[in-house]
């Protein structure tokens, strides 16, 4: 649900990083910060507990400069991905216009890739959009790590929809940056 | 299914709530006014010397707002309609305008909180005529050379990183 603001030439849209917990929501967007042009940036916002784990949500926006003369922004959003907290994450995935799923690839973490999967569709429908009008990225995570699946195997478990598939280390930064790029392009192409 | 809309802001209403919130500030004794969307996102801001980071403040009032009203239905309450939060020297009050428009208005101790709420509801009444009347005038789509132009500011922002 994009912000059209014609009258002050700006649009603003809204992506969400949904996933189990520690698989690598807030790293990607901490990723982010450290590396864009401040100047495309704004502040990171993180609502965590002490241990440093997200309570509510981490925010970062990011400037893309005037595109035909629309200042266009990306407001970047992650979950909390532990279960209990799903009260919250339904109240940050309203508006959004864009979801990359981060996947956590090591096998260990099966059950709750799958479990923050389906809670996710749960999620998005409930809130009753056109789902057909979202953009949709699964980020398969941590592929540094040893003892992961196959992209293959990851795919075939957890993206019943088909979309667009990146693989990424996002505590090194591989692959964050990709992704990013697939999920805008997408919401942009759906506003339309 | 509902489809999925974006919130459109024309010219003529954006200046409609410049020239009201602008009002309000003046009537109410308030140091800045914005109005954002539900999802977080500023619509338009009015202030005086007063400049928070919009951005940041938006997200994290529409977020509190959401939460808020999420209390409510577990506490068997239609709606809560109102967020406020007392300082010591800066109050925020966040209102509802409508399912996609929230008012934030911050005001200073010196300033009653029951003039800024009178001020607020009569305000919030003129904005929803002004989001929810007729939209009469024709908003152009974002076409594919908005797409194909967006596309290529990315490649340039995220070429260093």
């Amino acid at each position: 649900m994009p912000l059209i603001n014609f009258a002050a030439r700006e649009i603003n849209y809204k992506i969400v990083y949904y996933g189990c917990g520690l698989c690598g929501k807030t790293t990607n967007l901490q990723y982010i910060h450290r590396k864009i042009n401040p100047d495309a940036r704004g502040k990171l916002v993180s609502i965590a507990t002490e241990e440093e784990r997200t309570l509510y949500f981490d925010f970062l926006p990011l400037t893309l400069g005037t595109v035909k003369g629309m200042q266009t922004r990306f407001h970047l959003y992650t979950v909390p991905g532990q279960s209990y907290y799903n009260a919250s994450r339904k109240l940050v995935l309203q508006g959004v216009d864009g979801v990359i799923f981060v996947a956590d690839s090591q096998i260990t973490r099966l059950d709750e890739n799958v479990e923050s999967y389906l809670n996710l569709w749960d999620n998005l429908l409930g809130q009753g959009d056109d789902l057909s009008k979202l953009g949709f990225v699964i980020q398969m995570n941590k592929r540094d790590l040893g003892d992961v699946f196959s992209v293959e195997d990851l795919n075939e478990l957890l993206n019943h929809t088909g979309s667009p598939v990146t693989e990424s280390s996002a505590v090194i930064g591989e692959g964050v940056f990709e992704t990013l790029k697939v999920v805008c392009k997408q919401v942009i192409a759906k506003t339309g | 299914m509902a489809r999925r809309k974006g919130l459109v802001i024309n010219d003529r209403q954006l200046d409609r709530c410049d020239a009201l919130l602008q009002k309000l500030r003046e009537v109410s004794g308030s140091s800045f006014l914005a109005l954002i969307s539900t999802s977080g996102q500023p619509i338009t801001t009015a202030s005086d010397e007063y400049h928070p980071e919009t951005l940041s403040l938006a997200s994290l009032a529409a977020s509190s707002f959401a939460a808020t009203q999420q209390l409510a239905k577990i506490l068997d309450e239609n709606e809560f309609t109102l967020l406020f939060h007392e300082g010591k020297g800066l109050n925020l009050h966040v209102s509802q305008v409508n399912d996609q428009v929230l008012l934030i208005v911050t005001f200073g101790r010196d300033t009653q909180v029951g003039k800024v709420r009178l001020y607020t509801q009569r305000a919030i009444e003129v904005l929803r005529q002004i989001f929810d009347g007729p939209d009469d005038e024709v908003t152009p789509a974002m076409d594919a050379d908005f797409e194909s132009a967006a596309g290529t500011a990315m490649d340039d922002l995220f070429k260093d990183v």
